[in-house]
Formats: C-alpha cells, sequence, structure tokens
C-alpha cells in the first residue's frame, strides 16, 4: 500500500498546483462575481453583463473564436489531408508538421507584430499590393489590389480572425493529423473494391470515422480563440471590445475599472465555454457512438 | 480462352526497383480455387492486386470472362476482395458493411435488406445484424468481410491472406468455411497465402511464387510430392536433403558417405558428380524395408501429437523422420542407434 502511494508521488505537485492556481482562483472569481467592492452579495455585477456594451463584447468574441474556428479547422483539414493522404513530399510534411508545432503557439504580441509589419496599413506586403497598378484609358493610375481601399482593415474584426487563423490553422494540422493517419488504407480499398467511388468513400466512412475527431478539434480551436486576449490588445489596442479585453479593462485597476464586473465577465466566459463542451459532448455522442456501443 | 487471363503481368514500383511480379500468366478456369503461394515479397499480393485493379500493371494484360480490364478503374471491375487486415467500415454495423456494395450500387432498401440476410445466413452470424465491428472477434470479423464482397455477387472472389491474423484453431475452422462457401457459390477464387497447409487444403490449383516469378502451377498433390524445381521443395513441405555423388546420371544412382542409394529419377543436370538426395520426412521408416537403408543415432524425440518427428544424425547430416503416432507406438530412445529406410521411388536427384 505503502509502496504503491510513493509510485504515485509524482502527481503531488501537480495536484498542488491546480489547487492554487486553479480551483482556489477560480473559487475566489466565482465569490467575486457575486460581491460588490467591499465584499458584500450582490447581483449588480451579473445584471452588469447584460447590458448593451457587454453584450456586443460577447458577441463579437463569439464571433471572432467561431469564424477562426471554422476558417482554421477547414484550411488546417486540407493542409493535415495533403500531408498524409495526398502523399506530399517527405520533407513538406515533416516542414509543415514543424511549421505548426511553432506557429500554434506563437501568438501574443509578437504575433501582433509580425501581421502589423506585413499586412499594417505600411505593412510591406500592404505596400506590395498597393504597388501594383496599370494606367486606365483616361490616364489615371488603378490600383486594383489596394486591401485598405478595398475596405481590409487589420484592425477590424476581419483583420483579427485573419490573425487567429495563423495559429488556429496549425494547431488544428497538430490535432487532426493523427487522425487522419488513423484512416486505414484498406478502409478505402475495401469500398472502392465494392463500387464506391472516391466521394462517396469519404462520404459514407472517411469522414463519418473522422467526425469526433473534427468535432474535438474544433471545439479546441474554439476555446482557444475564445480565450486569447494579447494577440487583440496589441493588434487594436483594445479598439475591438473582445470579452477579453473587457475583463483587462475592468481588473487593470484604473479609475474606471469594476474589478467584480471583471468577475463576472469571466464567469461569463466559462459558462460559455461549458455551454460549447456540453454541446460538443451531445454531438460527439452521436458521432462516435459507432465507438461505444 | 480461360475465365481469368493474366497475361505476362510484370510490374515494378518506380523506374530502378527490380520487378515485384515478373512476366506471369496464368489461366483459371470459372471455378476454381487457386492459391497464390510464396514467402512474404515473393510479388503475390502485388499480383493479386493488379487483378483487383489496386496496382497497374507495368506490363501484360488481364481479362476477365474475356473483357480486358486492365484500364478499368478498381470500383468497376465487380471483383470481390478480403484483404488480411479487418478492413471492415468502423462506423458501421454488421449489416450495413454487408449491404454496402449495394447501397454505393444504388439497390432498392428492401432488396438489400434481403441480400444482407441472405449473407449473414451464409456466413452463419444471422443474429449479428446490428453489431459494430469492434464488437466481434477477428474470425467473425473476417466472415462478415467475406458476406461484404461476396454481396455484391461479383464475378471472382480475391482474399488476401485473411487468415494470417487469426488465432491457429479459428484459421482451421474459417479455412474450410471458406472453401464450403466457394463451392456451394462456384466462385472463382484466387487466394494469397504463405502458409502451405492452407494452399494444400483449400485449392484445386496451387502458384508456388518466388522472387516474383512463378515457380511451379499444379495440384496441391503435384506440388507437394512432384516439386520441379528446388524451392519448391522446400518451401512447401519439409524437405530432407543429402549431399550425395551420383554413379549413374542415367538411372539416378548415387552414394551417401559409400553407403550406395537409388532413386528413381535421372539426375537434373545428366551428369554424375555431386547433387543432393531430396526425401520428405515422412517417407523415411525406422527399421522398414525399404530398398535404401541408412544407419544413424537418434538425437531427438518430438512428440507432436498426431505425428512424432525424430532428428536421426546420419554420418555428417541430420535428417528429420515423421512417424505417424498410434498407441502401441514403441518410441526409439535418444541415443538408440536406428536404421532408416526409403523406397527408391520416394527420393529424387536435385542440383
Amino acid at each position: 500500500m505503502l509502496a504503491s502511494l510513493w509510485n504515485y508521488l509524482g502527481v503531488l505537485p501537480f495536484f498542488a498546483f491546480i489547487i492554487a492556481f486553479l480551483i482556489f482562483p477560480a473559487t475566489n472569481l466565482f465569490a467575486g462575481a457575486f460581491q460588490d467592492a467591499k465584499g458584500n452579495f450582490t447581483l449588480v455585477n451579473i445584471q452588469g453583463l447584460f447590458s448593451p456594451y457587454i453584450l456586443k463584447a460577447y458577441r463579437t468574441s463569439l464571433e471572432v473564436s467561431l469564424i477562426t474556428s471554422v476558417s482554421g479547422g477547414v484550411l488546417g483539414f486540407f493542409v493535415a489531408y495533403a500531408i498524409t493522404m495526398g502523399a506530399a513530399p517527405r520533407w513538406v510534411r515533416s516542414s509543415l508538421l514543424t511549421f505548426s508545432g511553432l506557429a500554434a503557439n506563437f501568438g501574443g504580441v509578437p504575433l501582433a507584430f509580425a501581421f502589423i509589419a506585413t499586412m499594417g496599413r505600411t505593412g510591406f506586403v500592404t505596400a506590395i499590393l498597393k504597388s501594383i497598378c496599370y494606367s486606365a484609358a483616361d490616364a489615371s493610375q488603378v490600383c486594383p489590389f489596394d486591401p485598405y481601399k478595398a475596405g481590409f482593415s487589420l484592425y477590424s474584426t476581419v483583420g483579427l480572425a485573419v490573425t487567429y487563423t495563423y495559429f488556429q490553422f496549425p494547431l488544428m494540422v497538430l490535432v487532426i493529423t493523427p487522425a487522419i493517419e488513423g484512416l486505414k488504407r484498406e478502409w478505402r480499398e475495401a469500398a472502392e473494391n465494392l463500387g464506391a467511388s472516391a466521394w462517396q468513400y469519404w462520404w459514407l466512412i472517411g469522414f463519418p470515422v473522422l467526425l469526433p475527431s473534427i468535432l474535438g478539434a474544433t471545439l479546441l480551436l474554439f476555446g482557444s480563440a475564445f480565450g486569447a486576449y494579447a494577440t487583440a490588445q496589441a493588434l487594436t489596442g483594445g479598439s475591438i471590445l473582445l470579452v477579453t479585453i473587457v475583463i483587462g479593462q475592468q481588473i487593470r485597476g484604473d479609475v474606471l475599472g469594476d474589478t467584480n464586473l471583471g468577475y463576472a465577465l469571466a464567469l461569463g466566459m466559462v459558462v460559455v465555454m461549458a455551454f460549447c463542451i456540453a454541446l460538443y459532448a451531445l454531438l460527439d455522442r452521436r458521432a462516435s457512438r459507432w465507438l461505444r456501443r | 480462352m480461360a475465365f481469368l487471363e493474366i497475361s505476362g503481368v510484370t510490374k515494378h514500383f518506380g523506374p530502378d526497383a527490380g520487378a515485384a511480379v515478373d512476366d506471369f500468366s496464368l489461366s483459371i478456369e470459372r471455378g476454381e480455387f487457386i492459391s497464390f503461394l510464396g514467402p512474404s515479397g515473393c510479388g503475390k499480393t502485388t499480383t493479386l492486386r493488379v487483378v483487383a485493379g489496386f496496382e497497374q500493371a507495368s506490363a501484360g494484360s488481364v481479362h476477365i470472362n474475356g473483357v480486358d480490364v486492365s484500364s478499368v478503374p478498381a470500383n468497376r471491375r465487380n471483383v470481390g476482395m478480403v484483404f488480411q487486415a479487418y478492413a471492415l467500415f468502423p462506423n458501421m454495423t454488421v449489416a450495413e458493411n454487408v449491404g454496402f456494395g449495394l447501397r454505393v450500387a444504388g439497390q432498392p432498401a428492401a432488396l438489400i435488406q434481403a441480400r444482407v440476410a441472405v449473407m449473414l445466413e451464409l456466413i452463419r452470424l444471422p443474429d449479428y445484424a446490428r453489431r459494430y465491428p469492434h464488437q466481434l472477434s477477428g474470425g467473425q470479423q473476417q466472415r462478415v468481410a467475406l458476406a461484404r464482397a461476396l454481396a455484391v455477387q461479383p464475378q471472382l472472389l480475391l482474399l488476401d491472406e485473411p487468415l494470417s491474423a487469426l488465432d491457429a484453431k479459428i484459421r482451421i475452422e474459417l479455412r474450410s468455411e471458406i472453401r464450403r462457401i466457394q463451392q456451394e457459390l462456384k466462385l472463382t477464387t484466387i487466394y494469397v497465402t504463405h502458409d502451405q497447409e492452407e494452399a494444400l487444403s483449400l485449392s484445386d490449383r496451387i502458384v508456388v511464387m518466388n522472387m516474383g516469378r512463378i515457380e511451379q502451377v499444379g495440384t496441391p498433390f503435384e506440388i507437394y510430392n512432384y516439386p520441379r524445381t528446388a524451392f519448391t521443395a522446400s518451401f512447401v513441405g519439409h524437405l530432407n536433403l543429402l549431399p550425395v555423388q551420383v554413379t549413374d546420371a542415367a538411372t539416378g544412382a548415387c552414394t551417401f558417405e559409400g553407403t550406395p542409394l537409388a532413386s528413381s529419377q535421372p539426375a537434373p543436370n545428366k551428369q554424375a558428380g555431386s547433387a543432393r538426395l531430396a526425401i520428405r520426412p515422412e517417407e523415411l521408416v525406422l527399421n522398414g524395408t525399404g530398398a535404401n537403408r541408412l544407419s544413424g543415432r537418434v538425437l531427438s524425440v518430438n512428440f507432436l501429437g498426431n505425428v512424432v518427428r525424430l532428428r536421426v544424425r546420419v554420418g555428417a547430416v541430420e535428417l528429420s523422420v515423421d512417424m505417424f503416432n498410434e498407441r502401441k507406438l514403441v518410441l526409439p530412445a535418444v541415443d538408440a542407434q536406428v536404421v532408416l529406410s526409403f523406397p527408391a521411388h520416394a527420393c529424387w536427384l536435385m542440383d
């Protein structure tokens, strides 16, 4: 008994860490959401969540997370498909996987800076696109690829989505590649042998088999976008109101801040994530019922 | 033209690679059960995959029922295939798996249902329709895979080492099942295996392959008793080889360490000199009356159940001797001196 306990000793720091930095703060946060600045019980903070300003922040956050988890997911899926089933050369595969490992963890201020330097108003990619011009019939200069004239702005929701995609799709590649590799060649050949077209194979076997993994990966992507803060803050200087940015404003301690409202906002995020996880669990139950029965 | 005509099929994987299959030609009659037998890498699976349409032959052609299918894609060949690893679709029930081919062909649901029921009856798993593959044993999965391949009524059935992932007992059970179903449906079948016992017990004819080439084609009886090449002789069954000096190439007479021995066939290269005398373990008789006699010392006695296998040292070589078990059998002791005898017709000379 003692000997086996000794073998489990390694998990002790883990639990200590979790208690100190997850359980304790989460309890604190939960309690704080229902307290005013003096520590008295109140529902004002929760009420505050339903002000138009904060509801808009939730909407923007959800929008950006949804768009980037789907766009990053689709993009990442096809990249993963290309390097597995598509029989891309070995070096393409290994360099893409290495890149994904890096890029999936590349966020925050450096990422924001990188995008400002490339796609910002004076970024060099913007400059190159701007310089592609020709003379129209009336001798005026036409520059059809100027992104900012075409309505694009890096400092908008769209710009934010593009920036997030940079770490979203590599994350998808990392998560989904093993799943695609798990598709057996024999399934494909058996389907073909029985008269199925490639499309029928994917619709009836490939996609359904991958669906639980795709759902899980999309949830992961959603979570990583929903919780992102530094990238958006550095990119837009807080001009796009995401929930995380509003929380930052509340707890940074300037005059306008209301720490307890910040707690309530965070609680709201927990609720949103809990809802997403519940939805995932429900979909996954359906998608992978053949695994469980 | 035979029902299945494989003519001069050659397959190279890549421009610099050697031939995985080298000039393979074979005619298979309707309803025949043919085994491709050989060690791994001998090209048997590649040949099968060329017939199935999963590989494009570098040269040669495949005709099924008079139609050249060489450029017909795999999903239009109407050839059933059973794979080595259980290739059942994991997200579908047994019934859905079996009905898959009919479903993608756009058959009405009622017809599919009826056909699935017939198939499950055929493989003797009628109560398993609603199970998922992971709820089945390996043997059951392979039965379902067989049913799935047969449901579309293929003109040809291809089996790629279907039993090699199974336990010995299930293997024997399922192999007679495969033969029963094949006979029942009178289905032209190609069976790829590296297991000689499977090939011998199942086939109408066996194609022994080595290094991409056909070594010999024949009935199991011919392949085992009259191997034409050294490879076939040693790959199929156990073989004792005695280094001998040929004294009369025309009659096949020779000597082993001074002892004269008679064989029934002339030496293969028609000249005297050193050669090897081949003899199956079951042809050697302990203290028998055969024309050829060799004395030796028993090294080991292995009781295998129905057979007892002895190792006997004769001069510089060790010979295997198999005898049938019976209750009154008296096993020789280790180190006992014995005389082995065998008739002239049981042995043959090889280079």
